[in-house]
């Protein structure tokens, strides 16, 4: 479904969208280091808080005696789980996962917030505090093995506590949880049916790594109370770090949302991480019982969670000589992670994936989802839908097994744009793979084939996805016209996807004026947020913008036919009278705008600058959403825009070095809104490809269960050295739903096999990401 | 040590700092950073106890005052140094990184605390001329140096074509690196005004940015030192 319900949106021309090389607005605070992160704010009079964490991957807390510690000079209060404010604490924040106290006796990871609060003068005083905290431990059994913690004589580490998914398929159907295993069964078609009309069935696993996004700011906030009488009675709350909207916030400490005051703009890597953390929720308790401002933040090594959690998957897949997939058997063992994780990357992943792309209907997914005590993921993540790759894989071992090229296959087994039952190929996708053979000069060789001039192995691969279109979060944009000039208030903050920035060259581009021209107004009262979603949301909120341009643009119009007939009285009744206006006896139609002018339609010579064409303060407003959802219609069951990426990669099989040679990325973003942003998330989603395909791993004592890697030495992100050249070409088919038929980039990209199969198209033998070195010899026997 | 903000107003928060750190230009950015550098408190007027809070007008008394009242604690040391051009005081723990002490001592924030371990580069500031990991320095090892953080070279229109570079490029997307990434460039174009893509990426090797803008930097690097070659 392309834009045709909005206001232009199959325009033709644009003057700003998709202009490269603007500058963010708030570009200049973040480069010159004057932009203020949740953890920046230092103010006066300031307390610090520290919670107690875990040691232990699973233990409880006995008793604490905190005699000790409230004697350090400097230490101002100490609260503990057994508090009545922390028990009547619930967070409102973007968890999705199973509910637990706020903070309670249990830790179920290292490094967990558990029992304990501490506030002091300074920081070095908390961690004295915590020091002199006379804890009585008792370790419980820890799991940090998922495949051992499914095996039924696994000590149960959560007993009593219900199955995992709180968002997953299969409901009562489910069977009930036995151990520490949760199920999540969805079924479609008919399995076995499928498996008998097929010519060939291949059987594969493929591993999901655990991958850390670690946020680049560490989380934290600083929180105060004030006398407001503006905004009622009471106190109201200044929080910032909280980041997002203040709503959470306002519903955790029930302070009306007017009195919840959030100024700062700057909330940092996000990557749909959007979970808050226990030291963003818990400074406005801790100032109300002081009295004081409290800052609370995490070090590096307490902002370590997943962005996506391990899972083993297996795969059986049954196909016709030609190609085409006839059944799915996808069976699979994943992490739940610490309870309170996302059931995204779980059991979340089953209603949309790569499947629905499929032709076949015919689709068994089982999981097993085993509570563990490796750590905790919030919402979502880069790589979501996390399973995509099965579905790349089966395409290419498909591939293998006939002796043909992948993307046939794909294109054999891809339904058409409407529904799985639709045979008629996906205009984007073939658009894609068009000027993608151009660009890689493709020629698929079986693997193990080809050997460079410099004795490596080559190996390349492909993959699709679909671009991501959102339409489940709704807008609400107000547009102002005062003195000639177009403002746009919306609240912050920001968090690197240049949502802002789209939505005013949006206005920009109705309203006839340059990206310059649009004030953009930060003001955290203003309801209007482009947030919700990455790049996605930033279309989707576009397309409510877009409208709301318009409606301000025909106000415009009609004011300035009304102040051409009926002219405002001077503020000063002398002088010369004014200039008749070229309007005078026209109507809004035969009018327009540009170059910041209204202009007569029918000789656009005839222009009044926009304040002086039109005195009154007029303003406009629209609250909604761009017509139909992808995700609510079936994801992967109807196909509009698509992608596509491909690696090269040069494998030593001597020293098991992978180089990956080239990344290239032909997508179709619908219509490209703002380019060099666009270029940017491409480059950000291979980035994170490759390191988790490549570097990235979390490595745990299992004997202990402690994590040994959470911070940025051991734990291998890809430098500026490490990533290599990405070519990008992008297509504009126009057939995405959100503004001038835009969809999303974000998640699609990312990808957990793209090198990983490069490598096996080199040397013939799997390897688990990351594919290190040793790795790579060992499957290949030389190690 | 207690981590107040030695601007002390009485407890009283100025909402006009709270509102510090936005900026829609360069010149209001290089106005805010230019200012951040101005309210560098320059000497210490006295010296408060961070355990009790009590105030004494010469540091010998506050010594005093540790050795009577607090004898376990770790007495604050007195150091001194330049910051973008400008002498300053400070009263600090000896244990203190130049990064808490740039933060908390004299209120500038941009050199950011990601990893805390020398890993990231967000911290990096410039000292006697060659760039330095604060997280990674105690500040107590700065007596008598010269530092410059990227409030300095913000503030200086001589590096204007390298922030606007940046702004162009998108070379960042949180942002919250991108201090570290400036500093380094900076002191890259300072010893090479004319570097390659390679000399680039050898430099910015330290620096790592998570949202993955890589490919940007030596695109705007390049393009800010051709500018600055034909003038600015």
């Amino acid at each position: 479904m392309a834009d045709l319900a909005g206001a232009n949106g199959q325009r033709e021309h644009f003057r700003v969208v998709g202009k490269p090389n603007l500058p963010g607005k708030l570009s200049y605070a973040l480069a010159t280091g004057i932009a203020k992160f949740g953890i920046d704010y230092v103010v006066p009079d300031m307390l610090h808080a520290k919670f107690l964490r875990s040691p232990y991957a699973h233990a409880r807390i006995v008793s604490v005696d905190t005699t000790r510690a409230r004697a350090i000079p400097g230490v101002v209060d100490i609260i503990t789980w057994e508090d009545e404010d922390i028990k009547n604490l619930k967070s409102f924040g973007e968890n999705f996962g199973t509910p637990r106290p706020w903070l309670d006796n249990i830790a179920d990871y290292e490094g967990a917030e558990v029992g304990v609060i501490v506030v002091a003068e300074s920081e070095d005083i908390c961690e004295e505090a915590l020091r002199q905290l006379d804890v009585k431990w008792e370790v419980l059994p820890h799991i940090v093995d998922i495949m051992e913690g499914r095996k039924p004589d696994a000590p149960v580490i959560r007993p009593g506590v219900g199955s995992a998914p709180a968002m997953g398929p299969g409901g009562d159907d489910n069977p009930p949880k036995k151990g520490n295993v949760s199920y999540s069964n969805l079924i479609s078609g008919d399995i076995e049916e499928g498996f008998k009309e097929a010519d060939h069935i291949i059987e594969y696993r493929l591993y999901l790594p655990p991958f850390a996004s670690h946020m680049p700011n560490p989380s934290g906030s600083v929180a105060w109370w004030y006398d407001d009488p503006y905004h009622g009675e009471g106190k109201s709350l200044h929080i910032e770090g909280a980041v997002r909207e203040r709503r959470a916030i306002s519903a955790m400490y029930n302070v009306p949302l007017e009195k919840t005051v959030q100024e700062g703009l700057f909330m940092g890597g996000k990557y749909c991480d959007w979970g808050l953390r226990k030291s963003q929720e818990i400074t406005p308790l801790l100032a109300k019982r002081t009295g004081r401002p409290v800052r609370c933040v995490n070090t590096r090594e307490e902002t370590f969670d997943f962005l996506m959690k391990e899972r083993y998957m297996y795969l059986k897949v049954g196909f016709k000589d030609n190609g085409l997939i006839t059944a799915i058997d996808d069976f699979s063992i994943a992490d739940g992670g610490a309870r309170g994780s996302s059931t995204f990357g779980t059991s979340g992943d089953q209603r949309y994936g790569p499947y629905f792309t499929f032709r076949c209907k015919n689709i068994r997914q089982r999981m097993e989802i085993v509570d563990s005590n490796r750590g905790m993921m919030y919402v979502s993540g880069q790589h979501c839908p996390f399973n995509w790759d099965s579905g790349t894989m089966a395409i290419y071992l498909i591939a293998e097994k006939l002796k043909k090229d992948p993307i046939e296959i794909a294109r054999i087994n891809l339904h058409g744009p409407t529904s799985q039952d639709d045979p008629n190929p996906v205009p984007s996708f073939e658009a894609c793979i068009e000027r993608a053979k151009e660009v890689m000069d493709w020629n698929w060789h079986p693997a193990g084939t080809k050997k460079l001039p410099d004795g490596r192995m080559h190996g390349a691969s492909f993959r699709y996805q679909m671009c991501p279109r959102h339409a489940f979060s709704g807008y609400e944009s107000k547009l102002e016209l005062r003195d000639g000039v177009v403002y746009m208030p919306t609240q912050g903050p920001v968090f690197g996807v240049y949502a802002v920035e789209c939505n005013a060259m949006v206005v920009a581009e109705e309203l006839g004026l340059e990206y310059e021209d649009v004030k953009i107004v930060f003001d955290y009262r203003e309801p209007f947020t482009p947030v919700g979603g990455g790049a996605d949301g930033t279309t989707a909120s576009a397309w409510v913008t877009k409208e709301c341009a318009n409606i301000l643009k025909q106000k415009i119009l009609e004011a300035a036919i009304e102040e051409a007939e009926n002219p405002p009285p001077p503020m000063f009744p002398f002088g010369l009278p004014p200039e008749p206006s070229p309007f005078k006896g026209l109507k809004p139609e035969d009018l327009d705008l540009a170059d910041g002018k209204v202009i007569v339609k029918s000789d656009p010579s005839k222009g009044v600058p926009l304040a002086k064409a039109v005195k009154k303060h007029i303003v406009a407003t629209y609250s909604g959403r761009p017509p139909t959802a992808l995700w609510t219609l079936g994801f992967g069951k109807m196909l509009d825009t698509m992608n596509t990426a491909f690696c090269e990669v040069a494998v030593d099989t001597e020293t098991g070095e992978v180089e990956i040679l080239r990344f290239v990325v032909v997508a179709d973003p619908g219509k490209i809104m703002r380019l060099t942003s666009l270029e940017s998330q491409i480059d950000q989603v291979m980035y994170f490809s490759q390191g988790c395909q490549l570097l990235e791993d979390y490595v745990y004592d299992k004997r202990t269960g402690v994590k040994l890697n959470n911070n940025m030495i051991e734990y291998k992100k890809p430098t500026i050295l490490d990533v290599p050249p990405v070519e990008r070409e992008f297509l504009e088919t126009r057939a995405g739903n959100a503004a001038y038929g835009a969809s999303g980039i974000s998640h699609s990209l990312a990808n957990t096999h793209l090198v990983i199969i490069a490598i096996h198209n080199a040397i013939g033998v799997w390897v688990d990401p990351p594919a290190t070195p040793d790795k790579v010899l060992k499957a290949l026997g030389k190690a | 040590m207690s981590e107040k903000n030695t601007d002390n107003r009485g407890g009283r928060i100025d909402s006009k700092d709270l509102r510090n750190g936005v900026a829609f230009t360069h010149e209001a950015a290089q106005s805010q950073a230019a200012a951040a550098i101005k309210s560098i408190p320059s000497m210490l007027k006295d010296y408060s106890c961070p355990i009790c809070n009590r105030t004494f007008a010469i540091y010998a008394d506050l010594q005093h005052h540790y050795a009577d009242e607090h004898p376990d604690a770790v007495v604050p040391v007195k150091v001194s140094f330049n910051v973008n051009g400008k002498d300053c005081e400070v009263l600090i723990e000896p244990h203190w990184t130049l990064q808490r002490t740039l933060q908390f001592r004299l209120g500038l924030t941009g050199a950011k605390q990601m990893c805390n371990h020398g890993a990231c580069g967000s911290c990096t500031v410039i000292i006697d001329g060659r760039p330095v990991l604060s997280c990674m320095t105690l500040a107590i090892e700065c007596e008598g140096k010269s530092i410059e953080t990227i409030e300095g070279i913000a503030a200086n229109p001589k590096w204007k074509p390298l922030v606007d570079a940046y702004c162009r490029w998108d070379a960042m997307q949180c942002g919250y690196c991108t201090p570290g990434f400036l500093v380094t460039a900076k002191a890259l174009l300072d010893r090479n005004p004319d570097p390659t893509e390679e000399e680039i990426r050898e430099a910015l090797a330290g620096n790592i940015c998570i949202c993955g803008t890589y490919p940007r930097h030596s695109t705007a690097i390049m393009e800010a030192a051709l500018k600055m070659a034909q003038g600015g």
